[in-house]
């Protein structure tokens, strides 16, 4: 049997609604006759962490594969920063089609993640905030997505997504035809763009290497876990205010706010483990601090 | 009068033992046909013949709960339950045996409600059979005591860490008065070396105890505690080895009697074993040539020892004390069955229940069992299960 | 002498036992609750901690967020796990094998402790055992998606008490859980709200002091199931603590002492107007909570007074 079966991949944040895009894609699909499923990966991550989320969709054969996508022929990415700590096309197919939502031009894009795919790219997040007034742009990206591959009708988003949303579906709808209207494409280039990161290989030990009871004795050791990666926005000092009051590093849910080096009673937010939470810039009662866009 | 030979209870049997083995902690929730057991174990704390915390817990669940923390922590832990009590424990045995805490429980072993029955059979215990635990069964009151003493050594070893299952059939065992020959403390400190868990909870060097496993490290953690699971057969060898140097009296995973010769083999578990042991008895005086296998070590499965010591006979008849509800066979036969199905000779095997919710099994009706099932497997009945002396 | 900030007059341990690249939600109120105690209690500590958030944020194999002694084992049990630690810890001590004072603190969410543990942390308390008892109570099962639990409160949506044509949402008044455990007459409950750290930190330093079990219930702001934006978290644990929906109070030897006490309480609607999860509550029903709110206050504001 000829395999028929298109497979997604999302990368996602956990709350920005990347499970939600694979399943109205999954909706639309069935409603147009095809077959479809749509999945997440679950994992302890949350709000915040990067997460995937997964689609296939065959208008031909029934779909039997249950297991996690490894070689997508699409993938979509919805947050800009998970570009710079995740190999997103990782597995991606020969000519397959990468969606990334980023604010930098399709040129500047392509020079950092060209390759031997299509790539579009749109500023999701700017639709997002203009038409929904919010960061969550998993209905947005589904118009980048169907401009990029075609892979559903836009018509056919319409009922899922005012199932999905109700009141708020009007402009959910609008922020998705303004995407597909937006949307840059560039075809596939022969040659991959340099990667200006090496992406951490998870490695995982043997059954021999585990201590009985699985105990852990390396104390503290989930301390190489980069929780930086999951913040959309970060926190910047002006540190002529600052009355050194320590209420930042109270408060700071990370216990990532510590003394500033070499400069007494200052404190500031190592970037490695900042989320960006904004409760450091809330709290301060000195406007010492604001939040900024990760870019 | 022999030196150390008293008469007692195989309930106090047991609690002396954990006495001798100077058990730490004691956390443990009354049950019949347990009770006598923990009553007794609480005295002891109380006339200060045992150095130990008793720690009357409100529930089975809490108990081995409690047994957790203890265990973790470094102290020498102690618990017996029964039917219910195990079933209602049954979440947290999974955790003693994935956390590797070499805590020591008597099982009363009792059948389960409903209706209600306080009664000893199987069912308990067959319904935890693969929490991961060591576990092992006593025929009669001196192995009571004498299999909770190796108990501490077998768990406590720095390679086995795992704990450990001392059954004994509720009323039949546990509220039987019989001969024991006791060990002085001073043996038993000879034989059982102090607690010491190599991991235990202690701010000097941190440890976490409980960290959870994502789908790409739990099969690891599965495959290293099966490992070590089947692994600690070895020691327990070793220790019943030992043992019976310092006592004479001698334990093997697989036990027989007058198998040599055998070509029917009945296949018992718990105190029943001594009951079928007339009927075998009875049967040679006939002439017939039948022998009787007793599974001492039910987890891990003897495997090697078990193919080896049937491996002459032709037929095995399996008394199971449980059902398996919905069966092809009861849960010891199952066991059976599938330890012999890889040899290429191998005896045919026929399948009863009996001695449920405290149904007494006579020799005569272990007889009547033997030739029934000579008669099954004559006429080639092998996929039926019978239980016996059922009204109709 | 242990490294100290000092704030204002008050000094908070530097050191910090929760390492951070802990995977909790971006604002979450309970993993910052969890790292001040940790701070407090310092590292002559063992912890056992019940199934939840802080138990899957901190411990994925094979590492760990802790920094002191931590086991996990189940949802219902932190309390009887706690109890053989102690048990141990003092059968051992007696008999020299231990000499530390090591303090045995468990610690549970809500459904931990309200619901399926209450029966464990019940025994745990009635024996006596010396522990301190931590609730972090966010109001629902969050760890496995907003499910509604006994601690959650009236009005409030979540996926199994949903708002809906014929529902407000939660329609049972949040279980008093501090006084079910004062009821045992256990010598130290109090209640308190990392947004109230230096409380939060005196009231676990005296818990550490007591002689017999004492027991701290933190409101853990959750942005992520109460539908509220990650840098309000401290505000709405202010706001619980003024509005008198949460309040900041000790029970020693069964007097009870108010720890924050506003001349006028605020009303509630600037604490639920923040949260996504009260969003669809009418008038009518804010009002009846306001109602329900204020006389709650006046009764312990009663019981405070009494000597």
């Amino acid at each position: 049997m000829k395999d028929t079966t298109i497979e997604i991949r999302w990368h996602g944040r956990g709350g920005q609604g990347a499970v939600t895009s694979a399943e109205l894609i999954a909706m639309a699909a069935i409603a147009e006759g095809e077959y479809a499923q749509a999945f997440p990966s679950f994992g302890p991550e949350r709000r915040g962490a990067p997460v995937l989320a997964f689609n296939r969709i065959d208008n031909a054969n029934p779909i039997r594969a249950r297991s996690s996508v490894i070689n997508p022929d699409i993938v979509a990415v919805l947050d800009p920063g998970l570009l710079y700590i995740t190999d997103v096309v990782s597995g991606l197919k020969q000519n397959g089609t990468l969606i990334v939502n980023s604010p930098k031009s399709l040129v500047d894009i392509k020079s950092e993640f060209g390759g031997p795919w299509k790539l579009a790219v749109v500023n999701a997040t700017a639709i997002a905030r203009e038409l929904l007034g919010v960061n969550i742009v998993n209905t947005t990206m589904l118009g980048a997505v169907v401009k990029a591959t075609g892979i559903i009708k836009m018509e056919s988003l319409v009922e899922p997504i005012e199932e999905r949303f109700g009141a708020r579906a009007k402009r959910n709808i609008d922020a998705c035809a303004k995407a597909y209207k937006e949307a840059e494409i560039a075809e596939p280039v022969a040659v991959r763009a340099r990667q200006k990161r090496e992406f951490q290989v998870e490695k995982w030990p043997a059954w021999q290497e585990l201590l009985p009871g699985c105990v852990v004795i390396e104390a503290g050791s989930a301390s190489q876990y980069r929780t930086g990666d999951w913040k959309s926005q970060h926190p910047e000092s002006d540190y002529s205010k600052c009355i050194k009051c320590g209420l930042c590093y109270i408060y700071c849910p990370e216990g990532c706010i510590v003394p500033k080096l070499g400069e007494e009673g200052f404190f500031e937010a190592d970037m490695y483990y900042c989320k960006g939470c904004g409760i450091c810039a809330q709290e301060c009662p000195k406007d010492v601090i604001t939040m900024v866009e990760e870019s | 009068m022999v030196k150390n030979r008293v008469s007692m209870e195989g309930s106090l049997a047991v609690a002396e033992a954990a006495k001798l083995a100077r058990t730490d902690v004691v956390a443990a929730y009354p049950i019949t046909p347990q009770t006598h057991i923990v009553e007794r174990l609480a005295q002891l704390v109380a006339d200060g013949e045992l150095d130990a915390n008793y720690i009357p817990v409100e529930s089975e669940h809490s108990a081995m709960s409690a047994c957790l923390g203890s265990s973790a922590v470094g102290a020498r832990t102690f618990t017996a339950t029964a039917g219910q009590g195990l079933e209602l424990m049954h979440e947290v045995l999974f955790v003693a045996s994935s956390s590797r805490l070499p805590i020591v429980m008597v099982v009363a072993n009792r059948a389960l409600s409903g209706p209600l029955s306080v009664w000893g059979d199987h069912s308990d215990v067959m319904a935890a059979r693969d929490c991961g635990w060591i576990q092992i069964f006593a025929e009669n009151v001196q192995q009571a005591f004498d299999l909770v003493i190796c108990a501490f050594r077998i768990g406590e070893d720095p390679t086995v860490l795992f704990p450990v299952m001392v059954n004994i059939d509720g009323f039949h065992l546990s509220h039987v008065i019989e001969p024991l020959y006791l060990l002085c403390q001073e043996e038993v400190d000879k034989f059982l070396p102090p607690y010491k868990y190599p991991y235990a909870l202690n701010p000097d060097k941190p440890v976490s105890i409980g960290a959870f496993g994502m789908p790409n490290i739990y099969t690891e953690a599965k495959k290293s505690q099966d490992m070590a699971l089947r692994a600690s057969k070895n020691v327990i060898l070793k220790t019943w080895q030992e043992f019976g140097k310092l006592s004479g009296r001698n334990y093997l995973p697989v036990e027989t009697y007058k198998v040599e010769d055998a070509e029917v083999l009945l296949l018992t578990m718990g105190s029943f074993s001594e009951t079928a042991m007339i009927a075998i008895d009875a049967l040679r005086e006939r002439g017939e040539k039948v022998g009787l296998i007793r599974l001492r070590l039910w987890r891990p499965f003897p495997l090697e020892e078990f193919q080896k010591a049937v491996a002459k006979a032709k037929l095995i008849i399996v008394l199971d004390r449980a059902l398996s509800f919905g069966r092809p066979t009861g849960p010891v036969c199952s066991e059976v069955q599938a330890a012999l199905y890889p040899l290429k000779t191998k005896p045919e095997i026929v399948s009863f229940v009996g001695g449920l919710g405290g149904r007494d099994i006579s020799a005569a009706t272990f007889e009547n069992i033997i030739r029934n099932g000579m008669e099954k497997a004559k006429s080639g009945r092998f996929d039926e299960l019978e239980m016996i002396e059922v009204r109709q | 002498m242990e490294k100290v900030i000092t704030m204002e007059k008050n000094e908070v341990p530097f050191e910090e036992y929760l390492a951070p690249g802990h995977r909790a939600c971006t604002g979450c109120g309970e993993m910052l609750a969890v790292r001040l105690i940790a701070k407090t209690l310092g590292d002559d500590v063992i912890i056992a901690n019940a199934t939840g958030c802080v138990e899957i944020v901190s411990s994925p194999l094979p590492t760990t967020s802790w920094r002191v002694p931590w086991i996990h084992t189940l949802f219902e049990n932190t309390s009887a796990v706690a109890s053989g630690i102690e048990a141990g810890m003092k059968a051992m001590t007696r008999k020299g094998r231990y000499s530390r004072k090591t303090k045995v603190v468990a610690m549970g969410g809500d459904g931990a402790t309200a619901d399926i543990g209450i029966q464990s942390l019940s025994g745990a308390l009635e024996r006596m055992h010396e522990f301190i008892y931590i609730c972090f109570d966010n109001e629902a099962y969050m760890n496995t998606g907003v499910q509604r639990s006994s601690a959650t409160p009236f009005g409030a949506s979540t996926t199994t008490s949903p708002a809906g044509k014929q529902s407000i949402g939660q329609m049972t008044w949040k279980k008093n859980l501090p006084a079910i455990v004062a009821a045992h007459d256990i010598p130290y409950v109090a209640t308190a709200c990392p947004s109230y750290p230096l409380d939060m930190i005196n009231k676990v330093e005296k818990a550490m002091k007591v002689k017999g079990p004492a027991y701290i219930h933190v409101l853990s702001v959750c942005p992520t199931g109460w539908h509220s934006q990650s840098n309000a978290t401290i505000n709405l644990g202010r706001l619980a603590a003024l509005t008198g929906i949460f309040p900041l109070y000790e029970i020693e030897q069964g007097r009870y002492k108010l720890n924050v006490d506003p001349a006028q309480l605020s009303p509630i609607e600037e604490y639920t107007k923040l949260q996504g999860r009260f969003r669809h509550l009418p008038p009518e029903v804010l009002a009846s909570i306001q109602e329900r709110v204020t006389d709650e206050y006046v009764k312990l504001k009663k019981k405070a007074a009494e000597v």
